[in-house]
């Protein structure tokens, strides 16, 4: 038995992996096997975890197959329309409950021996009532199937295995505030355009879940071909990619990361006019977030506070990520006839194994878009992300080098950097919480990813 | 677009083009000619080969019990989703720079097979079933990405050759094994 759990077998501290003075973090983390079985218990064991959205589970009965961490679990959707998460094993023998990746089925039972469980997760009982196949040592209460706490926030499923632990708004702490302006600002809600796109690519989870805790420089260099040729190129020659890097950065002692980028171009190339002369929900009225249009932006002011609008109005998160392996883009794309077509989408990268990912990507719209914008931005969401995304295609053909570098001898004592520190803070008259810093982007927001990450691996049971 | 080419599969069910005749040695040219193109990265010339109303869609597949087998097949969120101009989009991404997905670029090789032709209720336009494997390898890979499914496709006679006015590609897994769809299909 290690007398330190936080003592990796080879001798070296769990602490010692990251340099807090620096800011380095080795690329160990990337490979190691034995941080990726800790990572399961103490971080998919622990946190809450995103599993796709109510809506794509919308009828009594209905059910999908999700996972946390590498557990498959059942989320379901109860005649009292409650939804609950449980995991895909049956108690008797392990075998998995559902074999299938969604469906409708008022009981789930179990293909190998009978077992039958409600949606609920509740036992119902075994084969051949009289025999008692499930002996008399445990009580029916007993053999359910192991239920996570569930929590849904703007629709979408949030899982932990932490019942006791704590809750979702304290997981999201400050920034929430800003989370809000994305999920919870409609009266209708949200809803998934479809299920998810399910790929794999051959990368360690973390390559992917660092990046989306707000990684603003890398879209200048690999996502460069959007100034050369894409959405971002210049009239005449050159690209305005880096006029996008500037903003506000909001960090979370979480790990949660949103990028607020400044939306006065935009506005100035739609009107011609200064943002300044423009109140709140002028600006809204021209430049409504992604899925919403002129008519539905009234319906902010009954879900957000005033505070709110201005920053909706003026800097928009649109991209970044939640604690772990979250990533959100709400982006705001010009078109080449002037006008702008948002998308959305939001991406949990599944460990699947220290060198492999699952990238799940959900395009998401308003249900209240118009039927004609919802296609125009499923399409163009499809084009720009996940598995044939012009965007993000690139993305994860850089991930698998990252994670083989890791498994180099020297390599692995190679460290990522995140020197790239602010020293701005809040931009002037900000009126959100947290810990926000102006300006171009810098790596701040990827350093306290890391440093969550460290805290729930090093942190007492 | 997708239930136009399921109606029309129905439809031209009862009227198949035979194996060995003149259309269908002329469509299986075309398909294998656009394969080269495609293995060998002349992209430009393929895109002359599509039509300007050409509709491309990769659905999602779903695991599914038997029962419900006809909802494995999801065409609402797609792998895919494009028309002609987004494809032009996707070619010029890849003439440019710094498309770094396929570059260095991938060895692909196209097997396209057990092809079936059949006339449509338009005469020029013809409905193409085949089944397709894609092998391909990048960088220092032992391993293949191995990619395969069903293609139905709608071919358009023009005076040289014919055009590509519709392709859906219904690939065989339900999780991608390959990390980006950064080619074409």
């Amino acid at each position: 038995m290690s007398k330190n759990r936080n003592e990796l077998s080879d001798g070296t501290n769990i602490a010692d992996l990251v340099k807090l003075d620096t800011r380095e973090v080795q690329m160990r983390t990337l490979e190691d096997r034995e941080l990726y079985a800790l990572e399961q218990e103490r971080l998919f064991g622990k946190t809450w975890l995103m599993l796709g959205h109510e809506s794509e589970i919308p009828n009594a009965n209905d059910f999908m197959v999700r996972y946390m961490g590498d557990d498959s679990v059942l989320v379901t959707r109860t005649k009292d329309g409650e939804v609950h998460v449980n995991l895909n094993v049956c108690p008797h023998r392990g075998m998995k409950i559902s074999t299938t990746e969604a469906g409708n089925a008022p009981v789930h039972t179990c293909i190998y021996h009978g077992w039958a469980f409600r949606p609920n997760g509740d036992f119902l009982g075994s084969p051949i009532e009289k025999e008692c196949m499930h002996g008399k040592i445990m009580g029916k209460d007993e053999l359910g199937l192991k239920k996570a706490r569930v929590e849904l926030y703007g629709g979408l499923v949030f899982a932990t295995w932490d019942i006791e632990g704590p809750s979702f708004d304290e997981f999201l702490g400050d920034a929430k505030w800003y989370y809000d302006l994305m999920f919870c600002r409609s009266d209708a809600g949200m809803e998934v355009a479809g299920p998810p796109q399910r790929f794999i690519v051959r990368a360690n989870w973390k390559t992917a879940g660092e990046q989306s805790a707000a990684d603003g420089f890398h879209t200048l260099m690999l996502h460069r071909w959007l100034g050369e040729v894409g959405n971002y190129k210049k009239e005449g020659a050159g690209s305005d990619l880096a006029e996008e890097m500037y903003g506000a950065e909001v960090s979370s002692p979480h790990g949660h990361a949103l990028r607020c980028i400044d939306l006065a171009r935009k506005i100035r190339r739609l009107t011609g006019k200064e943002p300044s002369e423009l109140s709140t929900e002028e600006k809204l009225r021209i430049l409504p977030p992604p899925g919403m249009t002129a008519e539905t932006v009234g319906q902010l002011k009954n879900n957000l506070t005033d505070d709110q609008m201005e920053v909706l109005a003026w800097m928009p998160p649109q991209v970044g990520g939640m604690f772990p392996n979250i990533i959100f883009a709400f982006i705001y794309i010009p078109q080449p006839d002037g006008t702008v077509i948002g998308s959305m989408a939001l991406h949990t990268y599944v460990p699947k194994g220290p060198d492999k990912l699952e990238f799940m990507n959900w395009v998401l719209v308003e249900k209240d878009t118009p039927p004609e914008l919802k296609e125009k931005m499923l399409k163009q969401t499809i084009q720009l992300l996940g598995t044939s995304g012009m965007v993000e295609q690139d993305d994860s053909d850089t991930w698998p080098h990252m994670t083989m570098s890791a498994k180099g001898a020297q390599g692995a004592k190679s460290t990522m950097k995140y020197q790239a520190i602010y020293e701005t803070s809040k931009p002037e008259g900000w009126p959100g919480p947290g810990i926000v810093n102006e300006g171009f982007t810098k790596d701040d927001t990827q350093w306290h990813w890391w440093l969550y990450w460290l805290e729930l691996m090093t942190a007492e049971k | 677009m997708s239930h136009d080419v399921e109606e029309c599969v129905m439809d031209a069910m009862r009227a198949p083009v035979a194996i060995g005749s003149e259309r269908y040695n002329a469509i299986l040219t075309f398909l294998y000619n656009e394969g080269s193109l495609l293995d060998n990265l002349k992209l430009s010339e393929w895109a002359e080969t599509l039509a300007t109303d050409l509709l491309y869609n990769v659905p999602i597949r779903h695991t599914r019990s038997t029962r419900d087998s006809a909802k494995s097949i999801v065409r609402s969120c797609q792998h895919m989703h494009d028309d002609y101009r987004s494809m032009m989009g996707r070619i010029m991404r890849l003439a440019g720079n710094s498309a770094w997905a396929e570059d260095p670029p991938s060895r692909v090789r196209r097997f396209i097979t057990n092809v079936l032709v059949y006339e449509t209720d338009k005469a020029d336009e013809f409905l193409v079933v085949s089944n397709m494997l894609v092998t391909r390898n990048r960088f220092d890979d032992d391993h293949y990405d191995l990619i395969s499914g069903v293609r139905t496709d709608i071919l358009r006679a023009d005076e040289a050759s014919f055009k590509l006015a519709r392709r859906e590609i219904i690939i065989d897994q339900a999780v991608l094994g390959t990390p980006n769809l950064g080619i074409f299909l």
